[in-house]
């Protein structure tokens, strides 16, 4: 990739900021310009950059797609099917713009009377105190050009706040609808999950139809004392669509982030979470399904940085290969020289169905204190044939153990997800995607 | 506790003193003048000062590689000797005409080279500096027709060999140190073991860095022809200096159907002292190519010395059902940094390979395994396992894993743990319960650590590798 079509190509993205309204609050202004700056200071880049060593995203620079400004039209009917079942408070955003028509709130008013869930643009003046501290306070934008972008685009996004010692009941639907082609979508989230809260999140990223469009992602979430957090993230996106992802999660004292990602969607994707155990005693758990087929390409880059003591981390994260499809695998566990008493597993699993598929997968430990349990394991490899043995000696022909087994190494990733219908939906998935006759 | 852990990690190190030997140093600075200098020096054909002059034009164009986790001072390339060799008195015959000199320095490391030639039945081809002087047991070699010597001489008396395989399996332009060595390297070990001959003995060779500033540049070569097997040690220790030594040796290893190689090292060069002032640098390439059909290499490490430690003996394992193992024990200490770890590129179907390595990392010092396991698409049923644990010595030090693994072939099964970990309070409370010493607790818990690696070792070297973490550590836990 020569530099000069990609510098270009960021410029000629930034161009879409045309359409964009000055803010105003001076700070938020403020943040977009510093995105803006740090876009020109960098580069898209290449697999020779570390970060970015088995992940090519060349072809993305020949799409300098354009976000869309114009509210859509869809109606219920055509999204109906990505609802969760019961119904839950829902945000939908259509190419990345807020569709308050699908939309709804049903908090329980007794309970849930002051927790926030709606757009950002609606709600920035109104919380502006809340949220000046936080938003694109944690998604560190200085090192990555996409991030950058996101946060150069900000108008709008998903905005949830939970106050003190409220636990909402209803997991929380974030939906994002890819309709359009040739279109870049920002979608932003940010989370405010204040002392003692308790919230259930899911990040639902679809399409409604093949064909070749961006996501640019980027989510941030905060954690106060003593808070719970489950996030869900599921990328469907279309199978030619390119989808590029950050959560950054920040967690204080005591506070417990459970999250799991799966991912099935893109032709190219890349999903970076960075936890941070800033307080004493916060843990985390953070799970992954990546299942894909063809000549996708999923890679997921983790980063769970222990900065205070007694943290607890476990990290699971699997991979199912098939056709001639990429998956990567780079898991970081940082432990600071305070972060003393930090217990951290880490697992990368990762099964290979074709011969074409294949895998790179790197679990890496770095640690600057010594009163810590810190182990990981990576294994790449095919069904084992004792497992094979075992229940073909029960009476189940070879193929019907072989897709059982398939099954259950992605299931037991879905299974920890709590909302039925959509364990349902995504159990149903890897079935459809694995089985073989 | 902590006091008695101190005493025995900074114990000073035993070997620094400089053997007062007339030497013969080329002039400081690196240009094509100083390469026409060794070849005309050594009596060079023609063909190996063009290998030179070729990596060093590679060498020019290359830049020093930033990604592994040390830190060092840009090196002056221009302010080191490249080459530097002791006078000899006279062509020697027998022991007995070793400069006495320099057989008293071994006398101080306490290698008593005959005796251990003798009692051990190990023959020592002995390398001071950079020139080979003396050789013993070369006879017996040769009557099963082995040839074990300097490489230097190897290129006059067995030119085809080492034309032949030099270069094969680290190329002049794999790495920056690697094309540097190919340039300037001055001697090194030669061993070549013919068809289906089986080692009779442990083969061995003492590197020893003499000369103040002078670069080593060691060049080994093993060649297994097809049914051979040989095991080959490498020990090394350097005298006290307090200007950085730059090491950058390249050993190559050749093993064709069904051939056995073994290669172990103890590393126990200069340190540097405690505050991080001095110490080798040792950037080293090494390198075992599998070529043949059911062939093993299998290298065994142990590293304690040496400012920084940049090193990776892999394994290409192209041969099928091939074998590769890596066992390693990495110890810093004070501001020692090391970077170290294996590479496994499995090629051929059903090749195998092991990793084990052990990180201890004490002091301010930082010590990363790195390592990358590799299976190309052709190489189906391959295998590999893989565990790496660390474990640290006190809070201001650090250990980090970076494991890369590659998976291009879906009949592999590759596999790969890691952990961290430290003495705990509770186990040395469980040995004083038993009336077992903190100092000698510290020193059993390290060794069962490393038991995986030292029982890969024969038998000297693991008796001396458990003595050097002893004393390397000493001191450190509490």
């Amino acid at each position: 990739m020569s530099v000069a079509t990609a510098s270009g190509y960021l410029e000629s993205l930034l161009q879409g900021r045309r359409q964009l309204q000055a803010s105003p609050l001076a700070w938020f202004d403020r943040l977009r310009a510093d995105a803006v700056e740090r876009v020109g200071a960098q580069r898209v880049p290449t697999t020779r950059n570390e970060e970015w060593r088995f992940t090519d995203i060349s072809p993305l620079i020949k799409l300098p797609f354009q976000p869309v400004y114009t509210a859509s039209n869809l109606q219920a009917a055509e999204v109906e099917h990505f609802y969760l079942d019961p119904a839950a408070p829902r945000l939908v955003f259509v190419d990345g713009v807020y569709a308050p028509q699908l939309s709804t709130q049903l908090l329980n008013p007794a309970t849930d009377s002051n927790v926030v869930i709606t757009n950002l643009s609606a709600a920035i003046s109104a919380h502006v105190m809340v949220l000046e501290p936080h938003l694109g306070r944690y998604a560190e934008f200085h090192n990555n050009v996409f991030t950058a972008l996101n946060t150069a685009f900000l108008h709008d996004g998903a905005l949830i706040i939970v106050p003190r010692n409220v636990s909402v009941d209803m997991p929380v639907h974030l939906l994002f609808i890819a309709t359009q082609k040739e279109a870049t979508s920002y979608p932003r989230c940010l989370l405010i999950a204040e002392s003692g809260s308790a919230v259930t999140v899911i990040e639902d990223h679809v399409a409604l139809q093949e064909g070749v469009y961006v996501t640019n992602a980027v989510a941030e979430i905060a954690l106060a004392d003593n808070a719970r957090v489950n996030h869900i993230r599921v990328q469907r996106d279309s199978s030619q669509a390119f989808h590029i992802a950050s959560c950054a999660v920040s967690l204080a004292q005591a506070s417990c982030y459970q999250s799991t990602s799966i991912t099935l969607g893109a032709r190219i994707s890349r999903y970076n979470l960075n936890v941070r155990l800033t307080g004493e005693g916060a843990e985390c758990t953070v799970d992954g399904l990546t299942l894909i087929a063809e000549r996708q390409l999923a890679d997921t880059h983790t980063c769970i940085d222990h900065v205070k003591p007694y943290g607890i981390s476990r990290q699971s994260h699997k991979c199912i290969v098939d056709g001639a499809a990429h998956a990567v695998f780079n898991g970081k566990i940082i432990v600071h020289p305070d972060a003393q008493h930090t217990d951290s597993t880490q697992s990368s699993r990762n099964l290979l169905l074709s011969g074409r598929a294949h895998i790179d997968t790197k679990p890496q430990l770095e640690i600057f204190a010594d009163d810590v349990k810190c182990a990981h394991g990576a294994t790449v490899g095919q069904l084992d044939s004792e497992e094979i043995f075992y229940l073909m000696s029960r009476g189940l022909s070879e193929m019907t153990a072989r897709n059982l087994l398939t099954y259950a190494f992605g299931a037991e990733i879905i299974e920890r997800i709590p909302i039925v219908s959509l364990k349902h939906r995504l159990e149903q998935t890897v079935l459809e995607r694995t089985q073989r006759n | 506790m902590s006091a008695v852990l101190q005493n025995l990690v900074n114990q000073p190190y035993k070997h620094g003193f400089v053997t007062e030997i007339e030497s013969d140093v080329a002039p400081k600075g690196l240009n094509e003048g100083t390469i026409r200098l060794i070849s005309a020096k050594k009596n060079e054909p023609e063909w190996l000062l063009e290998f030179r002059l070729k990596a060093y034009q590679k060498w020019l164009t290359m830049e020093a590689p930033q990604w592994p986790n040390i830190k060092y001072p840009k090196i002056d390339f221009q302010a080191i000797s490249y080459y530097s060799a002791p006078k000899p008195r006279k062509k020697l015959g027998s022991m007995d005409e070793v400069d006495p000199e320099l057989l008293r320095t071994f006398e101080k490391l306490g290698v008593p080279m005959h005796e251990r030639a003798v009692l051990a039945g190990v023959a020592v081809d002995v390398i001071f500096d950079s020139v080979s002087v003396a050789t013993t047991y070369k006879q017996k070699l040769a009557e099963v027709g082995i040839i074990f010597g300097s490489i230097s001489e190897a290129v006059h008396t067995h030119p085809d060999l080492v034309r032949q395989y030099l270069g094969t399996v680290v190329p002049i332009g794999d790495n920056y140190y690697a094309a540097l060595n190919s340039a300037v390297f001055t001697d090194g070990s030669f061993c070549f073991i013919p068809k289906g001959v089986k080692c009779p003995m442990d083969l061995s060779t003492y590197f020893r860095i003499n000369t103040q500033e002078s670069g080593q540049f060691e060049r080994t070569l093993i060649i297994a022809e097809e049914g051979a097997s040989v095991s080959y040690l490498e020990g090394c220790t350097a005298p006290r200096f307090d200007t950085n030594q730059l090491h950058a040796a390249v050993v190559e290893l050749i093993a064709h159907d069904n051939a056995d190689i073994k290669y172990s090292t103890v590393q126990n060069w200069y340190a540097g002292d405690e505050n991080g002032i001095g110490g080798i640098f040792n950037f080293v390439t090494k390198r075992g190519l599998a070529k043949g059909v059911n062939s093993r290499i299998s290298w065994t490490q142990v590293e304690t010395g040496s400012a920084i430690t940049w090193k990776y003996p892999s394994c290409v394992l192209q041969g099928d059902n091939s074998v590769g193992e890596f066992y390693s024990v990495a110890v810093t200490n004070n501001y020692q940094q090391a970077d170290t770890g294996t590479k496994m590129i499995h090629l051929g179907k059903n090749t195998r390979s092991t990793i084990v390595s052990k990180g201890i990392s004490a002091g301010h010092s930082n010590n990363s395994y790195r390592g990358l396991v590799r299976i190309a698409p052709t190489a189906a049923g391959a295998r590999n396992y893989s565990q790496c644990d660390s474990m640290l010595i006190g809070d201001q030090c650090s250990a980090s894993t970076f494991p890369y693994i590659q998976v291009r072939n879906n009949s592999a099964i590759v596999e790969h743990e890691a952990s961290t970990s430290k003495i705990g309070e509770d186990q040395l409370f469980y040995f004083a319960q038993r009336g077992i010493s903190n100092e000698e607790a510290v020193s059993m818990i390290i060794n069962g650590f490393c038991k995986d690696v030292f029982q890969q070792l024969p038998m000297e070297f693991a008796v001396e590798a458990t003595k050097l973490l002893g004393f390397k550590l000493e001191g450190s836990v509490g």
